[in-house]
């Protein structure tokens, strides 16, 4: 026998005690681990190299308010700019759905290909669908979720716009952050809604990431103390604001871990209070025998750091393997879309289970520490 | 020519304190023990036997004067001193026997030697030939819940002598044994003290135990009366 087997043959004597203390270290740990995905997909949008060239500029009374078509003329001359489309959000349902998670563009598609910097058309061709006004090009997710084809008909039912549209599938693109969304000509909108001026925001490329903050400020200050001031942001910052538009998710979901957190320290020290007290006579026995206060300490707190990393290693594993195999995004209509846990929320998780490992220690070791061995030894068993 | 004293204790009291109340466990009380000697620490419940044994053994304090075990000031020992020493020097052996019930016969053996610089291979040896001394050679991988009181008892034994310390107190190590056990568990104390010149220091209520014994000491009320 050694000490580790000694440490070990201790923590396993009560099995169901240890398996449970460490399926309920496991569980609050796969949990938190979920918690902080969750709060990093809802508050952390998406980021490529090409996002950080893209500017969105939108009414700078509400992105509610359009803006009118004509302003493209002046932003298309302001210094770093390399591209501009008009960008409105159609925001209809498809087929009979009450909700869908995917979003419908209304663009610009010859102007439209100088954005798109890093998709990629996968099926059918560009061309097809800067061509053809009653077409659209689809993101290959939505393509692949429908089962959809190049040729087939979307038709949706608007619902900011009193009108619906029936595009056919010319372009299928991928290759971007998001390849959900579906982009069709603005000129169609405008066409059916009969308001050919106006534009919800306008989608903009600077020439360099060096330059978007001056085309930030050239934009803003165009149209300062026009009818229609705006306000242009980065796409990064665009998202962001959407974000805050769910209220303080990140205060919730930190609250809530902040909640997991302090159960899982409850649960462990409960357990490893619990199984030092039944052992106090032992100790006291090992004490006798000539064992140190710290060697007794480090038994305890290898005992439970080992039975919190079993936990976290169930938990944070189980977390990965679930949400890195699960296909959440088909399970969530959408709403889920990367959900990725990432090694810094697989450490986190890990070292708050660690740490409650220690913490869960440290009463029953003062404990320890305190009781002398004749008081031990009168502890019943 | 006497022989110095392996223990040699000088004006020891204890006292306790149980809320507003002193309680005087010992009270000045002075005693020598040789080596091989087999004392024997005899009276009524309360008298002090227990406390005097726990001072020996380095596991209470004394509340004055001077316990010298082998020449050293037991008394003057810091708690991590204490503790090597008591691993070096004493041997224990409890009344309810106070073996680890998730390891083996032969792993309770072990533990004090866990804290030594002894190799695997010597450790077993020396479990092996602690085990043997105690009759419990063929037992050494059956767990306590798996033995005889006696024979826990004897594992207990073992476990007092695997570090070859200079001194075994037992304090009332056949209060939880039946008559035949009893007598096992005496036989092996007493051979102990005669053929392997170890001190043996116990405390007991039994008269017949004592009879094993090369002196009795009698307390009462913190003091030596006899």
């Amino acid at each position: 026998m050694n000490l580790p087997t000694f440490i070990l043959k201790n923590a396993l004597r009560n099995r169901r005690r240890a398996l449970l203390t460490v399926l309920s270290v496991g569980i609050s740990c796969a949990l938190l681990v979920t918690l902080l995905t969750l709060q990093r997909e809802l508050t952390v949008p998406p980021e490529s190299q090409a996002a950080s060239l893209r500017i969105i500029a939108r009414n700078k009374v509400s992105l509610a308010q359009p803006l009118p078509a004509k302003q493209l003329r002046v932003i298309e001359r302001i210094p770093g700019v390399v591209a501009v489309s008009p960008f409105t959000y159609f925001g209809g349902n498809f087929r009979d759905e009450t909700l869908t998670s995917f979003a419908q563009f209304a663009v610009d598609p010859v102007r439209f290909r100088g954005l798109l910097v890093e998709a990629r058309v996968m099926e059918g061709s560009y061309e097809a669908f800067e061509k053809d006004r009653l077409s659209c090009m689809v993101g290959i997710e939505t393509v692949g979720r429908y089962g959809l084809r190049i040729g087939d008909r979307m038709k949706f039912t608007g619902t900011f716009y009193p009108v619906d549209l029936d595009l056919k599938i010319a372009a299928v693109f991928g290759g971007t952050i998001d390849d959900r969304g579906v982009f069709f000509h603005h000129k169609l909108l405008d066409e059916l809604s009969g308001d050919p001026g106006t534009v919800g925001t306008w989608y903009i490329r600077a020439a360099s990431p060096e330059v978007a903050n001056d085309v930030i400020a050239r934009l803003n200050g165009a149209f300062a103390n026009t009818a229609a001031e705006v306000r242009a942001e980065t796409e990064r910052a665009f998202q962001l604001g959407f974000v805050s538009m769910l209220g303080n998710v990140k205060m919730l979901v930190l609250l809530i871990s902040g909640a997991v957190v302090f159960t899982l320290s409850l649960v462990t020290i409960s357990t490893m209070s619990m199984a030092i007290r039944e052992r106090f006579r032992e100790l006291a026995v090992l004490k006798a025998l000539g064992f140190q206060r710290r060697e007794l300490f480090a038994f305890i707190l290898a005992e439970s750091f080992g039975l919190a990393a079993l936990g976290a290693l169930l938990g944070v594993g189980g977390a990965w393997a679930l949400w890195t195999h699960l296909d959440l995004q088909k399970l969530t209509s959408g709403f889920l879309i990367y959900f990725e846990v990432t090694p810094r929320i697989m450490a986190w998780g890990a070292a708050v289970a660690a740490l409650m490992g220690v913490v869960a220690a440290l009463p029953p070791a003062w404990q320890t520490a305190r009781m002398s061995v004749t008081e031990g030894l009168q502890t019943l068993d | 020519m006497v022989a110095d004293p392996i223990v040699s204790i000088r004006d020891l009291s204890k006292v306790y304190r149980q809320g507003e109340i002193q309680v005087t466990a010992l009270n000045q009380v002075s005693i020598d023990i040789q080596t091989g000697e087999f004392v024997v620490l005899m009276g009524p419940s309360g008298s002090g036997k227990s406390t005097l044994l726990h001072i020996i053994a380095g596991i209470d304090r004394a509340s004055s004067g001077s316990v010298l075990v082998q020449g050293i000031n037991v008394a003057n020992l810091t708690e991590s001193q204490l503790a090597d020493w008591r691993n070096q020097n004493v041997g224990f052996v409890f009344q309810s026997f106070n073996l680890i019930p998730v390891l083996t016969a032969a792993e309770n053996v072990e533990l004090p030697l866990l804290l030594t610089a002894l190799g695997r291979a010597e450790r077993r040896r020396q479990v092996a030939l602690a085990l043997d001394l105690v009759g419990l050679a063929d037992r050494g991988h059956h767990r306590p819940d798996q033995m005889s009181g006696g024979q826990q008892q004897r594992v207990a034994i073992a476990r007092a002598l695997v570090t070859d310390p200079t001194l075994i107190v037992a304090d009332e190590p056949t209060g939880n044994l039946d008559a035949k056990s009893a007598t096992d568990v005496l036989s092996i104390l007493q051979a102990l003290s005669r053929d392997s010149r170890k001190t043996v220091i116990m405390v007991t209520h039994d008269p017949k135990a004592a009879g094993y014994g090369t002196r009795s000491l009698h307390l009462e009320k913190g003091e030596i009366v006899a």
